[in-house]
């Protein structure tokens, strides 16, 4: 009995039905939720959102986690049965390529549940002047510079900030300031008729994860392009 | 004013537009001859270099802009293959891959081609390279369902063969763009993953050539299956490059 299910969970036919699940309840959920939800989700961690939405709203969402949790349980055992399959065979390190990206898979999801539940986001108007504090430390905005275009549009803007670890940094659009785990991200200043900014402040605890399983999807499916590159056609 | 202004503006629109349609004629009338091909693919470069040239970046913003690159990213990605030993007799691939370019390359002269400075979030090697990747990546499995509806008309078996390496190629792409993506938007905006429709079509992709890829461990019996479904993947596509930006409201539309 227990075999029986271990094989059914390991099983190729059951990754495929999950992942045409996934896929069919992403497409759903792409046209269910509508853009003022969108934002809504988008101002908070994912867990968050869910706990909140009526189930009518939310329900896609809840049971595409519930699909990638068995996916990513089937991703597991299939890997496990793979390794013993190949386990001493000639060239087993370029052999595990594939395992290789379903690790990188693995902590990706992995990465997107950390984050949906210790997750942050917060915005502030800040001008000169202004300071934001942090439960270690405070990060004060000296200056806030937007360059004008010759239509009269801001086609560049920046921040010059320092904090209380001695750092002065200039923050503009692509360049956050990292501090004690938080991004402090400048998304709009706005020079008259006095500077204004508008900041976002942001905790991302899977990002670390996520970048790791990225890399290890990456390393594995380059080894797996080579190899079949050097298949005979 | 107005009126004035609007003919002139058109002139200027079209004249920059016309060395197009040489790359147009010869994709849609010629390329079953492979050094037309190769032609056409040159003078559609020419005229995204001179595009490039004009705006400072690579031509990456608008209707226009993404057509062309995505047609001449057909064109780019589809040389080695017409030029390949095992598809030297394939003319119908060929003509079909010159005519899918030849018709997006018709319909970005459609569209207004922009000359706006970029914004800000948008000056990252990051994200062109992100986006070129995904072009990339379109264009493969773009070839990959022209080689797909080749086998199921015509059973050669080495056409799967090449399909599977052109979807796996265009596959590494597709992860490649949303990992530079994912951390474009974590410079950019906090976070390397947002809820948009544009967002969650990218996944519907990469799941649905993930289970592509799995789908041929099946065996030769599912063969018709993975041909047709490779079909099915550029509709996936076309939906997310254009269907997305075009019917539902995303931080990515044009």
């Amino acid at each position: 009995m227990i075999q029986k299910l271990y094989d059914k969970l390991a099983s190729l036919n059951l990754a495929l039905w999950l992942m045409a699940g996934v896929t069919l309840l992403l497409g759903v959920g792409s046209f269910a939720i509508g853009p003022e939800e969108t934002a809504r989700l988008n101002s908070m961690p994912l867990f968050t959102w869910l706990t909140e939405a009526p189930p009518a709203t939310g329900w896609w969402l809840w049971l595409t986690i519930a699909l990638l949790a068995v996916l990513a349980l089937n991703t597991v055992l299939c890997s496990i049965e793979s390794l013993r399959q190949k386990a001493g065979r000639p060239g087993l390190l370029l052999r595990l390529a594939p395992q290789v990206m379903h690790a990188g898979f693995l902590l990706i999801v992995l990465a997107h549940l950390v984050s949906s539940v210790g997750g942050f986001k917060e915005a502030i108007q800040v001008g000169e002047g202004s300071v934001i504090s942090f439960p270690k430390g405070q990060v004060q905005f000296e200056r806030l510079d937007a360059e004008m275009g010759v239509r009269g549009y801001v086609t560049d803007f920046s921040a010059t900030v320092t904090a209380t670890d001695g750092r002065r940094s200039v923050i503009r659009p692509n360049e956050p300031l990292f501090f004690q785990g938080a991004g402090i991200y400048l998304k709009q200043v706005e020079p008259f008729p006095r500077a204004v900014g508008l900041v976002e402040i942001h905790r991302e605890p899977g990002a670390g994860l996520a970048l790791l399983g990225s890399l290890l999807f990456t390393i594995g499916n380059v080894v797996v392009v080579l190899q079949r590159r050097q298949d005979k056609l | 004013m107005f009126t004035v202004f609007l003919p002139l503006y058109m002139v200027r629109e079209y004249a920059m537009k016309w060395p197009l349609l040489i790359p147009i004629a010869l994709y849609c009338f010629g390329s079953f001859l492979r050094p037309l091909f190769a032609v056409a693919v040159f003078a559609e470069l020419v005229y995204l270099g001179w595009r490039g040239a004009d705006l400072g970046r690579l031509p990456l913003i608008g209707p226009h802009d993404t057509l062309i690159f995505f047609s001449a990213s057909i064109g780019v990605m589809g040389l080695p293959l017409v030029f390949s030993r095992a598809l030297r007799n394939e003319v119908t691939f060929r003509w079909a891959s010159g005519f899918t370019a030849g018709i997006f390359a018709l319909l970005a002269l459609r569209f207004p081609a922009f000359t706006m400075p970029l914004p800000p979030v948008l000056r990252t090697y990051w994200f062109e390279g992100h986006v070129a990747l995904a072009f990339f990546a379109y264009a493969l499995f773009c070839i990959g369902a022209i080689l797909g509806l080749l086998f199921i008309f015509g059973k050669r078996r080495i056409l799967l063969d090449f399909q599977y390496r052109v979807i796996l190629v265009g596959y590494t792409f597709f992860s490649l763009s949303m990992i530079s993506g994912g951390i474009w938007g974590y410079y950019a905006w906090g976070t390397y993953w947002l809820w948009t429709p544009k967002e969650l079509w990218t996944s519907i992709l990469w799941l649905f050539y993930s289970l592509w890829l799995h789908l041929r461990l099946k065996g030769p019996e599912w063969d018709r299956a993975i041909s047709w479904g490779a079909v099915a993947g550029f509709a996936i596509t076309l939906f997310t490059y254009l269907g997305v930006s075009m019917l539902m409201k995303s931080s990515h539309s044009f």
